[in-house]
């Protein structure tokens, strides 16, 4: 299939992901998403943050979209802004004085059971 | 004898307080003794204990074994029935708390196994990675502890692997047997071979299962497992699988026993699973337990 030489080998789907290189995918994310703290940008995906992240985080950005599957990257953009969500919302309450209540299979976390990986 | 015995206590007052004390309370359970025993020494009247301290049958036994007897009565009230009653107390009450624990354990199973049809797991028809047919025949005789996934999963996967190798580390140190079985809701790429390398990665015991698009559906289904792919796909297109995450425990005769979802860790979940491997009886025990007549004790 000639239109897709330029794809990288991560998004080979007939290959099984290593440990490995899904080791240094969470690492190039972590990399990327701390260089994002760094400058006040949450959500990634937003096209109005795209020429800051550009101009501060673009060698982070470049090696995280080389390290990650394609449809990884767009997933952990969007949780990164579900979990800041979460947790500033949970940060909210717990100072006006609310507990965690644990519901089982809910989750520490509040994670919910059925969650799009 | 009852006279001998007031007789006897007065005289011990002046040498021996506490055991006399004791023993002219027993003497003054009758009035006549009492009585010659006021004329003859003209002594106060001793406080009235009442009946249920005194020993039975106390009063006439002391009299004839005299003093020496009385002292080892006391010791043995003291000293030998209070490490008695501790040590009979405490294992009693360790055996019953332990015992407690078991009869809920299995009670929640029970519950989880529903009533007439188990509301999860039935049958299904997949292939595992070696290429044999596995099916819910397979589940029969071990225990089985079940996990819905696809070998390009971003985060949440790989961290459950990776929890459920340490639960069957954990458990195989205590030489528990667990059959780990991997079912892939993504079954258009996750070929049987791509299943065997990533799973090995995790733990070598874990049984990779896939098959038709169809059969996968089905046995997803069985286990009330929910799961979507993404409609339109080009060929070659990278995409995610959206699925549910639960370990499903079942038991040896093929029966679900418990969900555990992520709100277990490694010792958490480890020790869940051992609860209930340790509670389960198998069905044939449930249901003579039940048409016993003593059944209202489980």
């Amino acid at each position: 299939m000639g239109w897709f030489t330029n794809r990288k080998p991560i998004d080979d789907q007939t290959k099984p992901l290593s440990k490995a290189s899904r080791k240094q995918c969470w690492d190039s994310r972590d990399s990327f998403f701390a260089c994002l703290d760094k400058i006040g940008v949450e959500n990634a995906l937003d096209p109005e943050n795209a020429a800051q992240i550009q101009t501060h985080c673009a060698k982070q950005e470049s090696t995280f979209n080389n390290d990650c599957a394609t449809s990884w990257i767009k997933y952990f953009k969007e949780k990164r802004v579900v979990d800041i969500k979460r947790e500033r919302m949970i940060a909210k309450l717990e100072s006006e004085g609310a507990q965690r209540v644990d519901l089982g299979y809910v989750g520490s976390a509040a994670t919910p059971p059925s969650h799009r990986k | 004898m009852s006279v001998l015995g007031g007789y006897r206590g007065i005289l011990r007052l002046t040498r021996l307080p506490l055991a006399s004390l004791r023993y002219n309370g027993a003497a003054i359970r009758c009035l006549s003794c009492n009585v010659y025993k006021l004329q003859e020494q003209k002594e106060p009247p001793t406080k009235k204990r009442p009946l249920s301290r005194i020993p039975i049958g106390g009063s006439s036994s002391n009299n004839s074994h005299g003093e020496k007897n009385i002292s080892d009565a006391i010791e043995f009230t003291t000293w030998k029935a209070a490490l008695l009653f501790i040590t009979l107390g405490g294992g009693l009450y360790f055996l019953f708390s332990k015992e407690k624990k078991r009869l809920e354990v299995e009670r929640e199973a029970e519950a989880n196994r529903g009533y007439g049809k188990p509301s999860v797991g039935g049958p299904f028809s997949l292939v595992d990675f070696n290429g044999n047919v596995f099916t819910e025949k397979n589940l029969l005789g071990k225990f089985s502890i079940i996990y819905f996934g696809f070998s390009r999963c971003p985060d949440i996967c790989p961290a459950e692997l990776d929890k459920l190798a340490a639960w069957l580390d954990g458990l195989k140190s205590k030489d528990i047997e667990l059959q780990p079985v991997f079912i892939t809701c993504d079954p258009a790429r996750d070929s049987p071979e791509i299943l065997k390398e990533y799973l090995l990665e995790f733990h070598p015991d874990i049984i990779g299962l896939t098959g038709e698009y169809n059969a996968v559906k089905n046995a997803c289904k069985q286990y009330r497992v929910y799961f979507s792919t993404p409609p339109n796909l080009k060929p070659g297109q990278d995409y995610l699988v959206d699925h549910s995450i639960f370990f499903y425990l079942m038991d040896p005769e093929g029966r679900f026993i418990d969900v555990l979802g992520r709100q277990y860790d490694e010792a958490s979940g480890q020790a869940k699973i051992e609860e209930h491997i340790d509670a389960f009886v198998p069905e044939a025990e449930r249901q003579k337990r039940k048409d016993n007549w003593y059944s209202f004790l489980f």
